[in-house]
């Protein structure tokens, strides 16, 4: 609006110059006095707009104020409807005059405007202080994941990004992939080890996720890096035991797969999941479906003493330093043939543990059976 | 399996080793010692006569006992039923000595006006046995002597042993392993040659084996002039201290072979023995049989039986018949040592619900080729633990089907290719040799292979394997060096494990909780539910209560709910992922499984209860709304996709005036409402409880999203307020403004629903916004406000709405 003025202005300069009348002054000491008239006016308006703008102590107040002398239909319009009465050649020095003065007061409005949202925001920034104690709004409740899953998913992305991928399979199977297959004789005590849960159509609920090793090797030419996580169930229901849990199960055939493999995957597992420089401990054991075998016992990282990296004891490795925390061993030939693969030509080593087991020690969780009852009260500190 | 560290030091005389070592020694090599703990008798403890007693004045059932200590005459207080004549030795433990066993320190004590300095004690006040009787008798010692120098203390050692290692459950077994561990000689006990005396001629006993393949080796021997008779101290002691209770000498002679050997043992009364005719065979019908335990035994065909001319007298290998057992009057004993096939004892074993000393080794095969010296030991012992015994030489063996020693390839190549390292061949056979194995000289004539024969007290080593895997445990197994594999990459097979990954994710996201649930639930539960009647049942269930497998995930859920209000929580947000399982039924079902194993249908359930979270407000009972945006951003966040929520009555365990099918893409994924108030009661659930069923694998299966170009032009936007009869479904009218409003409408949303008030009885205020936009130039109010008034007209001829004062 301030612009278009402004031009209103300077096509007020053009007519006298179309005009036949020039230099024809007429009745010159009225002009004159006109011109001295408006010439007063807008000193006036000059002099005395301060105070008007700081007299306006809101920012609503201002604009009124901006508005009465500015306006279309404001003091300074006012004054220059006069300008026609006033000698042309006298009327650009006026408007030079006139756009000083808006000028003025424009600077003078923005001025004021910023002095009032300066004051305004002040006074914002000094008012009472919010009530941070207040609780927090939660943009959703929390959720929780559960520490088995937590764990599970922990060790599934460790052997991912060592490069094994993930073997879905069923957890009700048949006796031939579960123990037949896997070396387990009949009628031996070695499946004393997993007492185990029988349906009615003569299958059986998994009893370790060892399964999938079968299933894998039925199905696939070697190379490959597998993991099995998964449920499996034994009929076994105390305090230290549930008839349903979980472990996860790794293993890698190829050619020239040797032990020395198998504990360089472990000792990269220890330092994936308990820290760099994690100890590794095999100890021989006895698995039907590998040979050699051991359990693995990972040095303790609750004790550890960060400057010597020794192991000082503590409960959770029931002061030995060591947590006893899976059971691995190379293939045995006899699962390869089982499975149509050529003992002579590949090896493999195959690794398991136990989900309840790793996620009792990570988290300090006393009780196996709290992992299964699911009280809130639990499954909110994940 | 409970050892004994004197033993063992008796069969390792080069043994330096403290018992801390020996654990750590055998754990090492997957002997696994489990626990360890000190027998014997406080260092106190001495050896005193008994000179005199006298009953307590006061006290019945007391007596006064003056025993002689070496040193000193004392009077003792006993309560003890067998105090000896004079004469006889007992065991003091003098004033101040403590007693661990019963936790107890000897003071001075005033009993009955008589003061008594020291107490006379019993094996179980030692802590040399459980329980006992009365005080103990010694049969040797002198006054004054240390108790502990007739009774030596041991250190006992609790060993978990891996089935495959018979060999570990004796005692020579266990030196043979850590006398090639240590690198030091063992030898078995010295037995007295009984050449030249009375042989097993003399009893003219006669063996038969019936069935040769369940029986391959059986083997006896005898010994006469047996007077029955408790063991003298040290072999009490030594049964005792491995938790074998001392019976008399003859049955303790079994037990002390088969704890030195590994090999159980039986013996007969001779005298008993009908026909003196020994027969192995398998169980007929017309067989019956009473056991030591006192149970008569229903027989099956499958039984071995060890019988005397008129029938049964023993299940092989796993228990004696009550008949034939060693009585106080016995006096001429024949020993067996015989070998029974693993399996058929394991059946037997199992089938009557037996688990003995004697099942437990020959279910893990017990060394078949030992019966020579099982026997002579056990013939010598019993000449030592029965003074006047007449052994008889030489034994009587019968064989059926034969065993042999299997002889291995062992190639020096192969140990590197499974293990990694170089073990130098001479170490692998020297290893090898000293666990008793023989090599054969090499066939190629140099070290790269040979030929070894295992033992026969080794039934696990069969294969080139088992021989490398002794290799490098007697070597180490820790001293394998840490090498990583290059792992070719290989792809996921399946995609459960992603996609219950991704479902997890979604639903924590959401406020929910993850819940492990049993997979196994009743049948009960199940019909509660409404869901699908199980068809995979158990067979052998631990209990009732996990009888068969799940078909609706909402089970584990709705018991944690149940858990949770009891503890006085009254709301939950619970999720869990897992599988139901149904038999599979149709054909074409059953020609993706060849074994006919059950479908497994990997899902997803969630289940809000009780209130809803609020910010400093009244809280909300969660409602049908609640569940259905768990429902829709569980889709959307896993697929990408929009749910289209569908009302279905058809769900029978959800309320029906709430119940709707979830699709996705036209496809069924699952279902959504409040649990019908049936449910509720049927489980005692109290009220407020929605639930959300989710199908995992069909959200596993996402479009990947396409990116659409931004708009150009702005969009104008309109809110109108409809007043419409509350039967009116809002989203009805919503897509009914959708499609009047036609392409030019960009989005409609519900953003107030409002009844009561101005808002005529039965009639609801539906606010909704309508975006215009077009694609191709900026709308002016008067094309959008034409086509806007045509959408009200459109929609109040369609739904009888007004439009809102």
């Amino acid at each position: 609006m301030f612009s278009a003025e402004v031009r209103w202005l300077s096509s007020m300069r053009d007519p006298p110059i179309r005009d036949g009348s020039c230099g024809k002054p007429q009745r010159m000491s009225e002009a004159d006095d006109k011109k001295a008239e408006i010439d007063r006016a807008l000193a006036a308006l000059e002099a005395a707009f301060p105070a008007r703008f700081v007299g306006a102590e809101t920012e609503q107040a201002l604009r009124d104020e901006n508005a009465k002398i500015l306006g279309k239909k404001g003091e300074l319009s006012a004054i220059l409807k006069e300008l026609g009465r006033v000698a042309p050649e006298a009327r650009k020095a006026i408007g030079e005059a006139a756009n000083a003065v808006k000028a003025k007061v424009e600077a003078g409005f923005e001025a004021r405007l910023r002095e009032i949202a300066m004051r305004k925001r002040d006074a914002e920034l000094n008012a009472r202080p919010f009530d941070l104690t207040l609780p927090a709004r939660i943009p959703a409740p929390r959720g929780h994941r559960h520490p088995i899953s937590i764990v599970r998913e922990e060790l599934v992305e460790i052997f991912r990004s060592m490069g094994f991928a993930v073997f879905d399979g069923p957890d009700i199977d048949t006796e031939e992939n579960n123990f037949g297959k896997l070396g387990y004789p009949p009628d031996h005590p070695a499946t004393d080890m997993q007492d185990t849960f029988y349906t009615d159509k003569g299958h059986l609920l998994r009893s370790h996720t060892s399964n999938i090793q079968i299933r894998a090797m039925s199905t696939m030419k070697p190379p490959f890096a597998f993991i099995a996580p998964g449920t499996v169930f034994r009929r076994d229901d105390d305090m230290t035991h549930s008839p349903m849990f979980h472990q996860i199960e790794a293993f890698l055939v190829d050619e020239h797969v040797t032990l020395a493999h198998l504990r360089g995957v472990l000792s990269e597992f220890a330092a994936r999941l308990f820290g760099d420089g994690t100890p590794v401990r095999l100890r021989p054991s006895y698995f039907p479906f590998v040979e050699p075998g051991a359990e693995v016992d990972l040095g303790c990282p609750f004790c550890k003493d960060e400057k010597t990296g020794k192991r000082l004891g503590c409960g959770v490795c029931k002061h030995t330093g060591f947590i006893e925390i899976m059971g691995c061993g190379m293939i045995h030939p006899t699962v390869f043939e089982a499975c149509g693969i050529d003992p002579e030509k590949y090896s493999g080593f195959a690794l398991g543990l136990g989900l309840e087991r790793t996620a009792m020690v990570r988290y300090g969780i006393p009780n196996l059976r709290m992992m299964f009852e699911n009280d809130p009260r639990f499954l909110s500190q994940f | 399996m409970l050892a004994s560290y004197n033993w063992l030091k008796e069969l390792c005389p080069g043994l330096t080793l403290s018992p801390s070592e020996v654990a750590d020694k055998l754990t090492g090599a997957g002997i696994e010692v489990e626990g360890q703990k000190p027998y014997g008798a406080p260092d106190e403890c001495i050896v005193v006569k008994v000179l005199a007693m006298r009953p307590h004045p006061t006290k019945s059932g007391l007596r006064l006992v003056t025993v002689d200590t070496g040193a000193a005459q004392q009077e003792i207080v006993c309560g003890a039923p067998n105090v000896p004549e004079p004469g006889g030795l007992v065991v003091l433990a003098p004033l101040g000595t403590h007693l661990p066993a019963k936790n107890m320190t000897i003071g001075k004590r005033d009993i009955g006006g008589i003061p008594s300095e020291g107490m006379l004690c019993s094996d179980s006040e030692l802590g040399l046995s459980e329980e006992s009787d009365g005080i103990i008798i010694l049969d040797q010692g002198t006054r004054g002597q240390r108790f502990t120098e007739l009774v030596p203390n041991d250190v006992i050692f609790e060993i978990g042993l891996t089935p495959n290692r018979p060999d570990g459950l004796g005692h020579i077994g266990l030196a043979r392993e850590l006398a090639a561990l240590v690198g030091i000689h063992w030898k078995p006990p010295f037995v007295v040659e009984t050449e030249g005396r009375d042989t097993i001629e003399l009893l003219s006993a006669k063996v038969t084996v019936e069935d040769g393949a369940r029986c391959p080796v059986y083997a006896a021997a005898g010994a006469i002039n047996v007077k029955v008779g408790p063991s003298p101290a040290w072999a009490r002691y030594r049964l005792e201290s491995l938790g074998v209770r001392a019976i008399s000498n003859v049955v303790d002679v079994t037990n002390l072979v088969m704890l030195e050997t590994g090999h159980p043992m039986h013996a007969f009364d001779y005298d008993h023995v009908q026909d003196a005719h020994i027969i192995v065979r398998r169980a007929l019908e017309t067989d019956a049989m009473k056991t030591l335990d006192g149970v008569t035994r229903e027989l099956s065909e499958d039984d071995l039986l060890i019988c005397d001319g008129r029938g049964p007298v023993a299940l092989a290998g796993v228990m004696g018949g009550a008949d034939s057992e060693i009585g106080n009057d016995t006096t001429r004993v024949l020993f067996e040592c015989a070998y029974f096939d693993p399996r058929g004892v394991r059946r037997t074993a199992r089938r009557h619900g037996l688990h003995t000393e004697s099942s437990h080794r020959f279910e893990r095969g017990v060394d078949w080729d030992d019966h020579a010296y099982v026997l002579a030991r056990a013939v010598d012992l019993t000449s030592r633990l029965s003074p006047g015994t007449k052994a008889l030489a030489g034994h009587i063996v019968v064989h059926g089907e034969p065993l042999s020693r299997k002889v291995i390839r062992l190639r020096h190549a192969k140990i590197r290719a499974l293990l990694g390292i170089d073990v130098p061949m001479a170490e692998a056979l020297a290893t090898l040799t000293r666990l008793g194995c023989v090599v054969h000289s090499s066939s190629a004539g140099n070290d790269t292979e040979a030929d070894v024969q295992a033992p026969s007290h080794r039934p696990d080593l069969l294969r080139e394997v088992d021989l490398i895997e002794e290799v490098i445990r007697v070597r180490g197994i820790d001293t394998v060096p840490a090498e990583l594999p290059a792992v070719r990459p290989t792809r996921d097979v399946g995609g459960r494990e992603a996609a219950f990954s991704r479902v997890r994710e979604a639903a924590v996201s959401l406020g929910l909780s993850e819940a492990v649930t049993f997979a196994f639930t009743t049948k009960e539960s199940l019909a509660k539910l409404h869901a699908p009647t199980p068809s995979v049942t158990l067979k052998n269930p631990l209990s009732e209560l996990q009888a068969v497998m799940r078909t609706s995930m909402l089970v584990g859920l709705i018991d944690a709910l149940g858990n949770a209000r009891r503890h006085g929580e009254r709301s939950a947000r619970l999720f869990t992922v897992g599988n139901t399982y149904e038999a599979r039924g149709t054909a074409s079902e059953l020609r993706e499984s060849a074994d006919n194993l059950p479908v497994e249908t990997a899902r997803f359930a969630a289940l809000l209860a009780g209130d809803s979270p609020a910010y400093l407000q009244k809280a909300r009972p969660v409602d049908v709304w609640d569940a259905l945006g768990i429902a829709e951003e569980m889709v959307f966040r896993v697929t990408g996709a929009r749910a289209d929520l569908r009302r279905d009555k058809t769900f029978a365990h959800l309320h029906p005036r709430g119940s709707a099918a979830i699709y996705v893409h036209d496809t069924l994924v699952g279902r959504v409402g409040p649990l019908h108030p049936d449910v509720l009661e049927a489980f005692d659930l109290g009220s407020d409880v929605v639930v959300v069923e989710l199908d995992v694998m069909p959200l596993a299966r996402a479009q990947p999203v396409r990116c659409a170009p931004l708009p150009r032009f702005p969009k104008n936007t309109r809110d109108i307020a409809l007043v419409v009869s509350d039967d009116v479904p809002a989203g009805d009218v919503l897509r009914g403004v959708k499609k009047a409003a036609g392409e030019l409408c960009e989005e409609v949303s519900l953003f107030d629903r409002f009844t009561g008030e101005s808002i005529p009885k039965d009639h609801a205020s539906l606010a909704f916004r309508v975006v215009y936009r077009s694609k191709d130039k900026t709308l002016t109010d008067a094309e959008v406000d034409a086509v806007h008034t045509r959408v009200i007209a459109e929609i109040s001829a369609a739904f009888g709405t007004t439009l809102r004062a």
